[in-house]
This record gives C-alpha cells, sequence and structure tokens, in this order.
C-alpha cells in the first residue's frame, strides 16, 4: 500500500463521512431518516456546477492575473453549493417535518415523504436538464506533488484539509454552544425541552439545513471526481446510510469510524486487481453485514460500551 | 272502535348505524351458513342480534370486505376481455405487482419484518428458473417450483439477520441485498452472456401466441389466478395459526412469550414460506416477460413497489392491492407523460403520507378515531361532574335504566346540597351517632347508600387504649388497599366520624 | 385584573373523553407563594400543564401578566409551551422531565435558555448552587446517574435559573425520603421572591403548613377556597 492509496481512501472517507455524519445526526436530534440526502446532494452539485459557469469567466477576469482566481472560484462554488443543500434542507424540513412532526407514526411517514422527495427531486432534474452528466472545473487545484518519493494529488489533500476542519469546526460547535445543547436537549426528552422554553420545531430547522449544507459540501468535493448527474445522489446516499448504519445510527464517533473504514475498503478494494472497482458495493455491504451481525448495533455500540 | 281510523304506522331510521347490512329473518327458521370446503370457516361474517326496540331477531354482516373484495376484482376480471390490448397488459403487470405487494405484506404487516430485499428475492428466484428452463431443459410447468425452491433458499438466508437486528437497521442493510444480487448475477457469465439477461425463455403462453390477444388474454388470466393464489396465501398465512401467534406478540411481546408462544419463530416460518411464494412469483414474472434482465434489481423499481404498499398503507392485503392499482395506472397508464409519470406518483406518496397515518385504507379508521376523539372531548366540555347523562351519550348506553337512575341520583343530590347548612354540620359535629333532625337523617341515609368508591373508612393507630384515628379512602378497585386522606390524627371515634361525614358533603358539594 | 400574575377563569381541562378540571377559577398575585394541595388524581398536575398548554383539551381563560394564553387550542400538544415559557412561566413537572445525557451543569443551562438568562447564566448557576449546595459537588455528574433526591434538585433548580415570574413546581415530595423531601420543601420556601410568585403543588399538607402565604385546596377538579376538611365552611 502507498501513500497515494492512503490518502485517496482518506479522501473517501472524507466525502463519505460529510455524508454519513449528516444522517446520524438528523436520525439522533429530530428523528428521521433522510432519504432525500441523495437529492440534496444532486441539487448542490448542480448548484455548483452553475455557479461555476457563471462565475468562472469573472473570476479569470478579475484575478486571473494574481493568481488567486481558482482558489476563490473554488471558496465561491463551494459557498454556493452550501447554500443550496442548507436551502434544501429547509424544502425538506417544510415538508417533511413541519407538518407531521408530532403526529403518530412519524418516523415511517417521514422516511415515506423524504424518500418521494428523493425521486421527485431525480425526476425533476432528469427533466429539467436532462441526463447528461456534467463536469465541474477542477478548482481544487491539479496536479501532483512528491512527498517522500510518493506522489499525491493536490485536490484529495486539499478535500481532506477542508473536510476536517469543517467538520471539526461543527462538532465542536454542537458540543460547546447553546445551540448544541438545545439539540441534545430536544433529542434526550422533547417535553422536558419544551418547558425551558426550547421549541423542538425552532431546534430542528437549523439542524436540517446544517445536515443539508454538509450534504452540499460532499457534492462539490466529490464532484472533483465524479460527474454532477440527477442520479449522482443515489450512491452517496446509500453509502452515506450504510456508513451510519455500521457507526451506529445517532453516533457520530462511530460514523466518523465507519467512513474511514469504509474509506480503506474501498481504496483497497479498487486497488487489488482480480477484485477491481466493479466488487466496490459488494464487499462493503458484504463488511457491513458482518459487522453488524457480530454487533447489531453497529460501532457507535461499541464505543458507549467501552466508556461506560 | 272502528280499525281504520288508526293512523297508518310508520317507522323512521333512528339510530346510528342504519347503513348496516341487516337481514330480517323468520324467527322459526333454523339458520343455516354455508361453510368453505374442508374448513370450519364461514363464507361470510354473519352475526346473528335480537333487536332490543323491535324484539326482532336481526343478522347483521360484521365484515363487509369480501364483498368489496368480490365487486372489486369480480369487475376487474369480466371487465378486462373487453379493454384495448394495452389494457389488458396493463391489468396483468397490475395483477403480478399486486400479488408481489400482498406477499410483502405479509413480511412487513404480518411478520413485521421491515425487510426490502423483495425484488432481490423474486430477481435472484426468476434468474435461477429461467436458467433450469434454457440451460438445464427443466419444462415451464416445474419453473415455478423451482423459483419457489430457490426463494426458501434465499429467505433462509435472510432470516437469519432479522431476528438480531433492529427494523430500521434491517430494513437498510436489505436494500444492499439487492445491489449485491445485482453484482453477483452480472459477474456469472455462464449464467447471463447477454449483458445481464437471460432471454427465450419457455412460457405458458404459446410461442406464436406472443403478443396477440389470445396470448395477452392468457397472460392476464394466469397473473388473475397468481393474484388469487397470493391472496389465499396471505389468508392462510395471516389469519390463521402462524399470523394469529403473531398478532398475539404485536399486542405484548413479554406476556405473549410468557404463554408459552414462540414469536420469533413464528415470524421466521411466516418470512421463510412468503419468500418462497415471492420465488414463485419470480419463475411467473420471467414466464410472462420470457426473458429477464438487470433491472429488476434496481433502486427505482424497488421504490415505485414500496410506493405502492406506502400508498395503500403498510400491512394490509387491500392497502397492497389498492396502492398497486394506483400507482401502476399512473406509471403504465399514461406512459406518454415521460418523467412527470414518477413525479405524479411522488406527490401521490407525499400527500397520503402527510394526511394518513397509515395508508389510505387507514383513513377509513383514522377519521372515525378523530371523530370520536372530537365528540368526547365537546361532550366532557359539557357535562358537569356526575351529573345527568347527555342526549348523545344515551344513545351508546344499553341499559337505560342507568339513564334514569342517573337523573334520579342527580335530582336528589341538588336536593340534598340545598340542605347543607352550618347548622346541619354543627348537629351532627355534636352528635355524629343517633337521633338525628330530618334533614341530617336524609342526607346521612343517602351517604349510607352510596357506592364503595365514595366511601372512607377509619383506621385505628397505635394502641387498643390510648388510640387515635386517622381517615382513609376506598380504591374501589378490588385488590387495591384505601389510602390514608392525610396525615390528620383524631382523638376519639367520634371526631373521625365527623371527619368522614365533612369528607362526604365536600364530595357531595363537589359533585 | 391588575396586581394579578396569574388570573384564571373557568378553565376545564382533560384528556379525551375524561375531564379533570371543573370550570376553575384562580388567580395569583405577584409575590406570593402559595400552594395547592389535594389527593392524587384529583387536577393539581393537571391545573399546572393546562397552563403550560400541556393537556389533551382545555377551554377557558388564563391570563399571564396581562397576556390571554388560555384558549380553546387547536395545535397540537406542547407547541404553545416554548412560548409560554419564554413569557416567564418556569414549571418544574412531575417525576422530573430531565435529560439523562447531559451533565448538571449544561442542565441548568437549559433552564436559561431564554437570551436574557443565558448571558448570565453563571451567575444564575452559582445562585442554584447556594440554594443546593450538593449540585456544585456534582456539577459535572449526568444527570441520569444521580440520586433521586439530587435529580429532584437539579429539576427544581432549572426552574430557578429562568427569568420567570412565575414558578410552577409539582409534587416537590414525590418519591422520596421525608427527610429529603424535607430539604427540598425547605429550599423552595427559603428563597426569596421579590414580585416573582411560587405555586407549589403538593399531597403531603403537612409538609407546607403554615409555611406558605396560602393554601388551596383541590378537590375533583374544583378549588375549595382553604384547606383541611374541619373548617370546611
Amino acid at each position: 500500500m502507498d501513500a497515494g492509496l492512503i490518502v485517496y481512501a482518506l479522501y473517501l472517507a472524507a466525502i463519505y463521512g460529510l455524508m454519513a455524519i449528516g444522517i446520524s445526526l438528523l436520525w439522533s436530534s429530530v428523528g428521521m431518516v433522510n432519504m432525500a440526502h441523495g437529492a440534496t446532494f444532486a441539487f448542490a452539485g448542480y448548484a455548483a456546477y452553475f455557479a461555476a459557469i457563471w462565475a468562472g469567466p469573472l473570476a479569470k477576469d478579475w484575478l486571473g492575473a494574481t493568481g488567486w482566481s481558482q482558489p476563490a472560484l473554488a471558496v465561491f462554488i463551494g459557498l454556493v453549493a452550501i447554500c443550496a443543500g442548507a436551502l434544501f434542507g429547509v424544502v425538506i424540513y417544510l415538508v417533511a417535518y413541519l407538518t407531521i412532526h408530532d403526529k403518530q407514526n412519524f418516523p415511517v411517514r417521514s422516511l415515506i415523504i423524504t424518500l418521494a422527495l428523493n425521486l421527485a427531486t431525480v425526476q425533476m432534474l432528469l427533466w429539467a436538464f436532462g441526463p447528461q452528466q456534467k463536469a465541474l472545473p477542477r478548482v481544487f487545484g491539479v496536479g501532483r506533488f512528491d512527498w517522500l518519493g510518493m506522489s499525491i494529488r493536490v485536490d484529495q489533500v486539499v478535500t481532506i484539509v477542508a473536510t476536517t476542519l469543517l467538520l471539526g469546526t461543527v462538532l465542536v460547535w454542537l458540543r460547546h454552544s447553546r445551540r448544541g445543547l438545545e439539540i441534545r436537549a430536544v433529542m434526550q426528552n422533547a417535553e422536558g425541552a419544551a418547558l425551558c422554553g426550547i421549541s423542538s420545531r425552532k431546534t430542528a430547522l437549523p439542524i436540517m439545513m446544517l445536515t443539508g449544507a454538509l450534504a452540499g459540501l460532499a457534492a462539490v468535493l466529490l464532484s472533483q471526481n465524479v460527474f454532477v448527474s440527477p442520479t449522482a445522489g443515489v450512491t452517496p446516499l446509500i453509502k452515506g446510510l450504510t456508513i451510519a448504519l455500521l457507526g451506529g445510527l445517532g453516533s457520530v464517533p462511530g460514523a466518523v469510524a465507519g467512513a474511514v473504514l469504509i474509506g480503506f475498503i474501498e481504496a483497497a478494494t479498487g486497488a487489488i486487481p482480480f477484485l477491481g472497482q466493479r466488487y466496490v458495493l459488494f464487499v462493503q455491504f458484504t463488511f457491513i453485514v458482518c459487522v453488524l451481525l457480530i454487533r447489531p448495533r453497529g460501532l457507535g455500540g461499541l464505543l458507549d460500551e467501552t466508556r461506560e | 272502535m272502528a280499525p281504520q281510523q288508526q293512523p297508518e304506522k310508520r317507522f323512521y331510521e333512528v339510530g346510528r348505524r342504519r347503513h348496516e347490512i341487516t337481514l330480517m329473518p323468520d324467527g322459526t327458521e333454523v339458520w343455516r351458513r354455508g361453510r368453505v370446503p374442508l374448513t370450519k370457516r364461514h363464507w361470510l361474517a354473519w352475526r346473528g342480534v335480537s333487536n332490543p326496540k323491535s324484539l326482532r331477531r336481526e343478522r347483521r354482516l360484521l365484515d363487509k370486505r369480501p364483498l368489496w373484495w368480490t365487486i372489486g376484482l369480480g369487475g376487474l376480471l369480466v371487465a378486462t376481455p373487453f379493454l384495448s390490448d394495452q389494457a389488458i397488459n396493463i391489468a396483468a403487470i397490475f395483477c403480478i405487482f399486486s400479488a408481489i405487494n400482498v406477499i410483502w405484506t405479509l413480511i412487513i404487516g404480518t411478520a413485521g419484518i421491515f425487510s426490502l430485499a423483495t425484488m432481490a428475492v423474486v430477481g435472484m428466484s426468476g434468474y435461477a428458473a429461467a436458467a433450469a428452463n434454457v440451460y438445464l431443459g427443466v419444462p415451464w410447468p416445474l419453473m415455478m417450483p423451482v423459483g419457489a425452491l430457490v426463494g426458501l433458499v434465499l429467505g433462509g438466508f435472510l432470516a437469519l439477520p432479522s431476528t438480531r437486528l433492529d427494523g430500521l437497521y434491517y430494513a437498510l442493510l436489505t436494500l444492499g441485498v439487492a445491489e449485491i444480487c445485482r453484482v453477483f448475477v452480472s459477474q456469472i457469465k455462464a449464467l447471463a452472456p447477454a449483458n445481464g439477461s437471460i432471454n427465450q425463455v419457455d412460457s405458458f403462453i404459446p410461442a406464436d401466441w406472443l403478443l396477440q390477444r389470445p396470448g395477452l388474454l392468457l397472460g392476464f388470466f394466469a397473473a388473475f389466478a397468481l393474484l388469487l393464489a397470493a391472496l389465499l396465501v396471505f389468508r392462510l398465512i395471516n389469519s390463521e395459526r402462524l399470523g394469529l401467534l403473531l398478532q398475539a406478540a404485536r399486542e405484548d411481546e413479554a406476556f405473549s412469550e410468557a404463554t408459552g408462544i414462540d414469536y420469533r419463530r413464528a415470524r421466521l416460518w411466516v418470512f421463510v414460506l412468503s419468500s418462497g411464494a415471492l420465488g414463485a412469483i419470480g419463475a411467473f414474472y420471467v414466464m410472462f416477460y420470457r426473458s429477464i434482465s438487470l433491472a429488476v434489481f434496481s433502486l427505482d423499481q424497488l421504490l415505485l413497489l414500496f410506493a405502492m404498499i406506502v400508498i395503500g398503507g403498510l400491512g394490509r392485503s387491500e392497502g397492497a392491492v389498492i396502492g398497486t392499482a394506483i400507482v401502476v395506472l399512473i406509471d403504465k397508464g399514461m406512459l406518454d407523460l415521460g418523467p412527470l409519470r414518477i413525479i405524479i406518483v411522488t406527490a401521490v406518496m407525499i400527500g397520503v403520507a402527510l394526511t394518513a397515518h397509515n395508508g389510505l385504507t387507514g383513513v377509513r379508521a383514522q377519521f372515525r378515531n378523530f371523530r370520536n376523539r372530537k365528540k368526547s372531548e365537546r361532550r366532557a366540555a359539557r357535562t358537569e361532574k356526575g351529573g345527568e347523562v347527555m342526549p348523545e351519550e344515551a344513545t351508546e348506553i344499553a341499559d337505560k335504566q342507568q339513564v334514569y337512575y342517573r337523573l334520579f341520583d342527580k335530582r336528589i343530590r341538588d336536593r340534598l346540597k340545598a340542605q347543607i347548612t352550618p347548622e346541619l354540620i354543627a348537629e351532627h359535629k355534636a352528635k355524629p351517632l343517633g337521633q338525628h333532625s330530618d334533614a341530617l337523617d336524609r342526607v346521612l341515609n343517602y351517604f349510607r347508600r352510596g357506592e364503595m368508591p365514595d366511601k372512607y373508612a377509619i383506621l385505628r393507630v397505635g394502641e387498643y387504649t390510648s388510640s387515635t384515628y386517622k381517615v382513609l379512602a376506598f380504591s374501589g378497585r378490588p385488590g387495591h388497599p384505601p389510602r390514608v386522606v392525610d396525615d390528620k390524627l383524631y382523638a376519639t371515634m367520634d371526631e373521625a366520624y365527623h371527619a368522614v361525614f365533612l369528607l362526604r358533603v365536600n364530595d357531595l358539594l363537589a359533585s | 385584573m391588575s396586581g394579578k400574575l396569574l388570573n384564571i377563569q373557568g378553565l376545564s381541562a382533560g384528556y379525551g373523553p375524561l375531564r379533570v378540571l371543573h370550570e376553575i377559577d384562580f388567580s395569583v398575585a405577584a409575590g406570593e407563594r402559595l400552594a395547592i394541595v389535594g389527593l392524587n388524581g384529583h387536577g393539581k398536575t393537571t391545573l399546572f400543564r393546562a397552563i403550560m398548554h400541556l393537556v389533551g383539551w382545555q377551554q377557558g381563560s388564563i391570563v399571564f401578566d396581562g397576556t390571554e394564553i388560555g384558549g380553546t387550542r387547536s395545535l397540537g400538544e406542547g407547541r404553545r409551551t416554548p412560548g409560554i415559557v419564554r413569557l416567564g412561566v418556569a414549571m418544574t413537572p412531575q417525576g422530573d422531565a430531565i435529560f439523562p445525557g447531559l451533565t448538571v451543569k449544561q442542565h441548568l443551562d437549559c433552564g436559561a435558555y431564554t437570551k436574557a438568562a443565558w448571558r448570565d447564566r453563571a451567575l444564575r448557576r452559582d445562585h442554584v448552587y447556594d440554594i443546593f449546595p450538593q449540585l456544585k459537588e456534582r456539577e459535572q455528574a449526568y444527570v441520569g446517574k444521580l440520586s433521586g433526591g439530587e435529580r429532584r434538585m437539579v429539576s427544581v433548580g432549572r426552574a430557578l435559573m429562568a427569568d420567570a415570574k412565575l414558578y410552577l413546581i409539582d409534587e416537590p415530595s414525590l418519591g422520596l425520603a421525608p427527610r429529603i423531601s424535607q430539604r427540598v420543601v425547605d429550599a423552595l420556601i427559603d428563597i426569596g421572591l421579590d414580585g416573582r410568585a411560587m405555586v407549589i403543588a403538593e399531597q403531603n399538607v403537612a409538609l407546607l403548613t403554615g409555611k406558605v402565604d396560602r393554601m388551596i385546596g383541590m378537590h375533583a377538579g374544583h378549588l375549595r377556597g382553604d384547606v383541611g376538611h374541619v373548617d370546611l365552611l
């Protein structure tokens, strides 16, 4: 195994982690499985694509001489995708949460609604933009550099660093801010939270926007490797879901651990000659099935127990 | 008196269930009920009742669903031969998907295992049956048993983790099974050389009838028979022994386990049997289309099926069929709409999930619950405590004596309340036992014939010689001990008597 | 209505077909500490929950500090509760609505959730620690692992953290050993009110006798002017 592979694995882990943590966080705080996460991903991907088309020439005009045009464009596209993801989060909040959150059977019904939203968004994107794949400009750097004698791709390193920083910030914020406290309070006892003046409806909105934004970020980062298309969200959604499961739904550390594991497995499977890319999903699912058979609550359960 | 002067007798339909199907058999007639051959079951759930008003014998149909099933399926069977070729095809597809969904309902509703591996089972057994036919030369009548066998084996494998995993975990895990199957099938080059699909499978439709009207009709009738068979399987599993065991487990898992019901095993049985049925349907699916491709395993196909059972309502066979009808009509009936079809389906899905707690078939129960809740709330807001019976409540009390008793009791209480004065209380305080004035006697008499939950007891605390007393309130429920009213101690028996009297007066005034 | 902090008129409430409160009229003046006593199941908790909009159905007027918060509820249970809390009502529910996975400190911070109270939460926390010194030692412990008495203290402390004008304390002695419940109640009595009001619901009359400004009996969904059946009329 060379360093390129390790970096590639970490790169995948970063993106899947963004998706899985979003799903896990939403499940633990709001109590819904967000099947529309893939739609958020695709939607944000398209938003980033159009932002790149619009802002690309502008950036070249204004900043082309200084050499800052690429980083500026990257930041801009990233921001647009994050905003688009958050916006989609608001839509999910309005449709699937606000209307039925205190009604009967909420978990199943919200799952159905988000699933329907996912299907509808994919179809609408297909309708509006056609099935062609769109390529985002390579704004996160191109080429490779040598480190300790091994060549490493720049964009992957940028992705890993950006994700780690952002996720770290978010997790620290959740741990220490008033909002984070509010989210955990609602999660543990909704009525008690109401008696403290915390409205579960007002708490759910930022968390939905946050998870949407994470999916948007994942969309931009992954679009460096994979093209933007209406169905682009399906694979990340399934991977995110399974990683969230592997980590134990609702456990953020579990999701991180699961993402790293799955990233390594995917990188390794791709590299082993007789398995190859086609078997990636197969190997992953088999691995997850095995883990879940041994630990029905996922890795998160393991972490919980060791902490006790 | 001349009989012709009597006004003509007129009957008004009163009561809350006028719409019920009611027969008025002759009182002397012997009741004969048809039974389903070889079983003790009756065809229809007739119940004999006696109408307390007319004093006549009546026969009421408790469960009208068999009638709806007959009308719906019979209508489909009769109408389809007169439709266009395309419509016949749609009807056949509806029957196949309905059959799949009915069996799937068995897994989700009856067994309570949230499995999404349905299409994986259908597809794998379809491939197995097709391969058996094409490569091994198994004749087509044996394809369905082959499919069922493969389904059973697959079901056995899939059932293993279901007891260990939580519902949601299992659901999301089985999503992946389809993917594993797809890769598995596409990698076996010998199985499916042509792009992962097997073509030229033998079928119950003769080859020269293919895409002709007789062929289409034959396909439809076969699919209809398949649907009937699926419904029969549903009925046999859901409402017979296994289903009852599982129903008991759904009500109270711990208690049913304590009575010796091994519900986990029952769940596995239902799962494995249903998988076998799905396998047979998979073989039928191959025969119907004469080919099978990797599209069976696609997520979109699964989601479409999921939309069907979700729109109809999880856990009911009629829901599965109605949901399938709606989605198939939109998806296959409006082909010229293009991608808009799926958007309409999702809109229906969202609409149903937003308004109905449990699909379209749950709407009726949901509305009734809502109406009853509102009604009881309004009634509760209007009733005085212990007051007379409200008119709409009176229709629900079978024994009308109760209504009059409560009216009477209310009047007595109103009268007694007026008689309670400080003098009366002073009189009781002075002499709790013995001769009393008329008013106090009436009050005490009323108290004496009160019901047990309204009464109090006196408890002696401490030694017999230097005793003090406490007041207890009866719980009114057998086996539940009285509770202490408060910590107050009374030095003499008379004081305690008076305390009880005051409590009763308090209750009387509060009522 | 002036001078009254809370004014309830004709309040009825219940759950489904069960009617628990019958046309209650009830008011609390600012600076008052009063107790509602009565047996289990006679509507004390329901009265509190009706004020917080947490019952099945309710009707009647509740005026708190000049704002109408009563009326017939059409929204779901608990939807209006956060708004009422923000108006300045703090309630300690029966049997501690606690967050088992939060520490004592975080738990108390939750009580000071309103923006104004959040800023000086450290100050308020110290105030609560003054009242319940025991909590100071266990500041970082998870609430789920505390003993019953400590939990009750956290629960009461959380209500005290809020910027409230009216405290509703439901059954401070429920399920506690007599000595501990006496301590909790004494702490409640010792809290300076200066313009705020406190209502304590309690079934053990002896705990509160002589310690509160006013004692109201509650019986079968009606309020009785004064408690004790001996001086009923």
